[in-house]
């Protein structure tokens, strides 16, 4: 048979194959022990040896040329099988399956770390402080002493006498001054209690305390600091302003509102109609307050103010009654995820 | 405070300012208002007519036409009153009318006959005589005839007046009272400031008691005057009106009078039926055993109490109330007139101690100031002048401690602004200071300001900062950034970033966080199983909680944890995984003598989601987190399933895990398939969470064997884990994936399959090394465990 006529019957057949098992047939019937061309090539010994390089040359030339066709079908032949097997891969892709969610962050907390990681960037230290604490710290060294009217304003859980739940953050201010003298800047949050239990009340709230001690501290700094405050929570178009009010601790007072991020200020049901939402109370750290804690009003200003983390989540997150975030109902942690 | 805008206009011109405007002013002066009492909105559309004719009704005995003028205009109304007559003013509900009942008047026709309105009665206004004279009557209100055709009876009747609520801060009791808060306004609108009538002439004098104060430290000033020959009746109209605004209901005029002075003066007065005052007045604490009935009728143990006695009997409970027996009855002919100033923490501490509160203790707690004594008293004499309530005798009697004299506070205008951080003129803080009553005198550059005896609050420059500001307008203070100020470095303490890397933790393995109250009800312990002796009974109990379920602060954090899990069951969401991190609260002995311990605790809750395994699995990563070994022994909790718990105490981590017990869940109302962890990490919180150091890798390939072997069934198939990890340093991993109890197995042993990984470090292991460490496996299980190869 011609060598020509091996190679076209070859390609010709190689062709007519359709699969990667037939392929392999293919190869056997060339190159196995009994193939085509294994014959061809035992066929070699009996030529005279002035014609076996030639033929030789031939015969090899025939199987490099099967062999390219081959490796060629043979991934043509692979991809199609895989593709084929994708087919019937197909799943129901519209289903649902579950997987272990991540859990949420109590939004109240959520809220607590945001404000946080602010102050920090700010340059504050975050202190921690009792909860339950003593007369002298929730009251008399922030300049409210034993049957002031400002008493009234709190109504407190006792134990005893003298020690009591606190019912503000501000505790906070005192302890971290005794302990560390300016120049100061902390953070104190906590929780706070209250001998009120009503529908927008609730006996266990939220606060954080802020306050900053050194030379040269001013109202103004201290309004700069809330204006950067309310815009970080708010949204930069936010403005604030101040109230005069009046704190035992501090002096002057002022209640701080801030234009209402729900319609910038023209009056919406968030801010019933006045375009300001209140946010906390601030001020010029009374000077009995420094002098109680060792440190010369003469010398330092201070400010300070206090905000209530649950009236601020509650806005954040558009939660409309305060006892969802006590209820631990599993719907509403989750919405927070 | 009640405002009442007309009682307002007699000391200062308000011009046409509205009451929203003025509410918006105070406002930026410290004032914030509460309320804006509009007068009776339920009444529109009624005013006075004048009954010109009235006829018979043709086609009814009972009713009757009437042509009313209601001011330019005549109206035919039929009524079916029999109390009007020509000539009389009625009060006329017009065409659209609105009456309190919510009805809206509309024409109509009766009985043949149109009808343009209605007649109106007492009742039907919600008048009565209190208010206008005859308004009881059985029928049509019948005005006075001094009353205006056309004129709105609500004008007519003295019910326009718009009341404004106004909040006032501790700092200033001053502005408890009307002319003080007229005063205040009149800085606002720069208006001039009209001080009450204080004329009234005397008749010759009497014998007055004298007085003494024994406790001159918790009454520093009392004067008394004597009215004698006092008519006691009706006060008028306008003070009833004006008593009523505020929420004081009218008696007689002489109680009025002195009501009249609280609200508008500030100051509290007392007065006595002049005849029952035996001898002399002396103000003294109360005996043992010393009784007194108040005016509101109960009888009041004044023992250690600041009353006002004569020689032989207790008069008042000093600021608080008086006495029933020598109050003024409709009889009473002469009458002392107290006015005092009591120390305002006294009369808090007396009124709670006694229980008794009134306006006129409530406002002496606020502080009633030196000169108010003497300036309430004259006023109440000009009133009782006016009224000609009595005759006034000339002379007073009066004790009183040292006068305390004006402050003089000493700065300068550096002081001032370097707190603000604003510049402003001295004429301006000047002038702003003087119209306040604080006058200035500058010597070089420091300021001498003379504070009034009524503003007891100023105290230094930062209060008169305040005072500046008020009026000069917190619009004026800008924001800057602490330039001036030391750079400070900030951060997160150690406690809290792992509080937060382990919440974070707990979140990834789909934890929601919870949070409760720190108050718990004293029955948790019960619910809970909680042995009698146990440190978590020594709650620590509030004075006054606002009820028993929260009563008492919680040592553990399980109850709440199951009672949220509870709650969300009863809503029918029984799939959840809780976590709350808070505090608990240790005494170390009670009744608390010292602060408690604040221990930090945090609590794990699997609801039909995963079991033992699942919560052991949990705690042992917050344990891998803080870096502590997983080292566990058997459990004590009492709320814990005994042979599905474990207990941890390694490094700082104190707690129980496992399975809840049977009896809990039926005492929470729980499904059985609920596991629980409280941990108390306060020692680990504080210690810094170390980043990991890097192990090299191997890069030799690791061999994994497989065993099974036949053991007691009751073998700890962990303990004999991890006693296999630890036989060299070649086995590195050792994972059990089978447990197998029944055929081929001969009963009580169990088959335990798992795989032992052996990475080599150096060297490629030898089939021989490999063959060697398989049975030193196999002959520690054996000797230990009692294990025989499968």
């Amino acid at each position: 048979m011609q060598l020509n006529q091996i190679l076209t019957d070859a390609l010709k057949k190689l062709e007519t194959v359709n699969s990667e098992r037939e392929l392999s047939e293919f190869k056997t019937s060339m190159f196995g022990k009994s193939g085509t061309l294994t014959a061809l090539m035992k066929s070699l010994k009996d030529l005279p040896p002035e014609q076996k390089p030639q033929v030789g040359k031939e015969i090899n030339d025939i199987r490099v040329a099967i062999q390219d066709k081959c490796n060629e079908a043979e991934v043509r032949l692979h991809k199609a099988a895989i593709s084929a097997a994708l087919e019937n891969d197909k799943i129901d892709l519209s289903i649902d399956k579950p997987v272990t969610e991540v859990g949420a962050l109590h939004p109240l907390n959520r809220i607590r770390n945001k404000l946080i990681d602010y102050f920090v960037g700010n340059g504050y230290v975050v202190y921690d402080s009792p909860e339950i604490e003593t007369d002298y710290y929730n009251f008399q060294a922030l300049n409210i002493p034993l049957d002031h009217p400002a008493r009234d304003m709190q109504d407190t859980f006792f134990i005893n006498d003298n020690i009591l739940l606190r019912t503000q953050t501000s505790g906070g201010q005192i302890r971290l001054m005794e302990k560390f003298k300016p120049p100061i800047k902390m953070i104190c949050p906590g929780r706070v209690y209250r001998n009120d239990d009503d529908s927008s009340h609730s006996p266990v709230f939220h606060q954080m305390e802020c306050l900053v001690v050194d030379k040269n501290v001013t109202l103004c700094d201290l309004k700069g600091t809330l204006e950067g405050f309310a815009k970080f929570i708010f949204g930069e178009q936010t403005v604030i302003r101040f109230r005069p009010s009046y704190f035992p601790f501090t002096e002057p007072s002022v209640e701080v509102d801030a234009s209402c991020f729900n319609c910038g200020g023209k009056g919406c049901r968030v801010c019933k109609n006045t375009g300001w939402i209140e946010i906390l109370g601030a001020g010029m750290v009374n000077r009995r307050v420094l002098e109680n804690c060792g440190i010369d009003p003469n010398v330092y200003h201070g400010f300070a103010f206090g905000v209530g983390l649950d009236r601020i989540t509650m806005i954040q997150c558009a939660i409309n009654d305060i006892k969802l975030l006590w209820e631990n109902d599993v719907r509403f942690l989750r919405n927070f995820r | 405070m009640k405002l009442p805008l007309g009682w307002l206009k007699d000391y200062v011109d308000i011009g046409g300012i509205t009451p929203q405007e003025l509410a918006d002013k105070l406002l930026s002066i410290g004032f914030e208002v509460e309320e804006i009492i509009e007068p009776r909105k339920d009444i529109t559309g009624v005013v006075v007519g004048h009954v010109k004719s009235i006829t018979h009704h043709e086609n009814s005995d009972k009713l009757w036409i009437c042509q009313i003028d209601i001011g330019g205009e005549t109206v035919q109304i039929v009524t079916g009153a029999q109390n009007v007559k020509a000539g009389d003013l009625v009060p006329v509900a017009t065409v659209g009318a609105t009456l309190p009942n919510g009805k809206t008047l509309a024409a109509a026709k009766l009985r043949g006959v149109d009808s343009f309105g209605m007649l109106c009665s007492g009742s039907e206004l919600c008048v009565d005589d209190d208010i206008v004279d005859g308004a009881s009557v059985d029928g049509i209100l019948i005005l006075p005839n001094d009353s205006v055709a056309g004129d709105n009876i609500l004008h007519t009747l003295g019910l326009d007046d718009t009341v404004l609520d106004v909040s006032i801060t501790a700092n200033r009791p001053d502005c408890q009272a009307i002319v003080n808060l007229a005063r205040e306004i009149s800085i606002l609108l720069d208006k001039p400031f009209k001080m009450p009538d204080l004329k009234y002439k005397c008749v010759s004098e009497c014998e007055i008691p004298p007085v003494i104060i024994e406790n001159k430290e918790l009454c520093s000033r009392y004067v008394g005057r004597i009215i004698k020959d006092v008519k006691i009746e009706r006060s008028p109209k306008w003070m009833r009106q004006r008593l009523r605004s505020c929420g004081v209901r009218p008696i007689n005029n002489l109680v009025d009078i002195t009501n009249y002075v609280l609200l508008e003066m500030g100051q509290p007065l007392h007065a006595f039926d002049r005849r029952y005052i035996d001898e002399k007045i002396i103000i003294r604490k109360g005996k043992d055993g010393e009784k007194i009935t108040a005016l509101d009728g109960k009888e009041y143990s004044v023992k250690d109490v600041l009353i006002i006695a004569d020689t032989v009997k207790p008069l008042a409970i000093a600021g608080i109330m008086g006495g029933e027996y020598t109050s003024i009855f409709p009889d009473t002919q002469n009458v002392f007139l107290e006015a005092a100033r009591f120390e305002r923490s006294n009369i808090r501490r007396s009124s709670r101690k006694i229980g008794l509160r009134s306006d006129s203790s409530a406002r002496f707690e606020k502080g009633v100031d030196w000169q108010s004594v003497e300036l309430g008293s004259e006023r109440a004499l000009a009133l009782v002048y006016k009224l000609k309530c009595g005759s006034i005798c000339a002379g007073s009697v009066s004790d009183c401690a040292t006068a305390p004299t004006e402050k003089i506070i000493r700065t300068t205008k550096e002081e001032i602004c370097g707190l603000l951080g604003i510049d402003i003129e001295l004429d301006t803080i000047k002038s702003i200071l003087k119209k306040q009553g604080i006058s200035v005198k500058t010597e070089g550059k420091t300021l001498c300001c003379k504070v009034p005896l009524i503003r007891e609050d100023i105290d230094g420059y930062a209060d008169l900062a305040e005072d500046i500001m008020r009026f000069y307008g917190y619009d004026n203070i800008i924001s800057t950034y602490s330039e001036n100020t030391a750079q400070t470095k900030g951060g997160l303490s150690v406690h809290d970033s792992n509080v937060n890397e382990l919440k974070n933790r707990l979140r990834a393995f789909g934890f929601d966080e919870t949070l409760n109250y720190s108050f718990i009800s004293p029955d948790a312990a019960d619910k809970l199983l909680i042995e009698k002796d146990s440190t978590l009974r020594n709650e620590i109990p509030l004075l006054n909680p606002i009820s028993r379920d929260i009563s008492v602060m919680r040592t553990q954090l399980v109850s709440s944890m199951l009672a949220s899990i509870a709650r969300n069951c009863s809503r029918k969401n029984d799939v959840m995984r809780f976590f709350e991190a808070g505090k608990v609260f240790i005494a170390d002995k009670l009744p608390l003598t010292q602060l408690p311990q604040e221990r930090d605790v945090v609590c794990l809750g699997l609801c039909n989601d995963g079991d033992f395994y699942t919560v052991k699995a949990v705690v042992g990563e917050l344990l891998k987190l803080f870096g502590v070994d997983p080292e566990y022994s058997s459990s004590k909790a009492t709320y814990l399933h005994p042979k599905q718990s474990l207990s941890v105490d390694r490094g700082g981590i104190l707690g129980d895990f496992g399975k809840l017990h049977p009896l809990v869940c039926e005492n929470y109302d729980l499904p059985n398939n609920v596991y629980v962890a409280q941990l108390d990490v306060t020692d680990i919180l504080e210690k810094p969470i170390g980043i990991a150091k890097f192990k090299p890798i191997s890069k030799l390939h690791p061999v994994d064997r497989d065993l099974a072997v036949i053991v007691d069934k009751d073998t700890a198939v962990g303990n004999m884990l991890s006693a296999v990890k630890k036989i060299n340093r070649y086995i590195s991993d050792v994972k059990l994936f089978d447990v197998y109890e029944g055929e081929q197995i001969p009963a009580g042993y169990k088959s335990v399959a798992f795989s032992v990984r052996l990475q080599p470090d150096e060297a490629t292991l030898s089939d021989k090394e490999i063959k060697q460490f398989m049975d030193e496996i196999l002959s520690m299980l054996g000797s230990e465990f009692g294990a025989k190869l499968r």
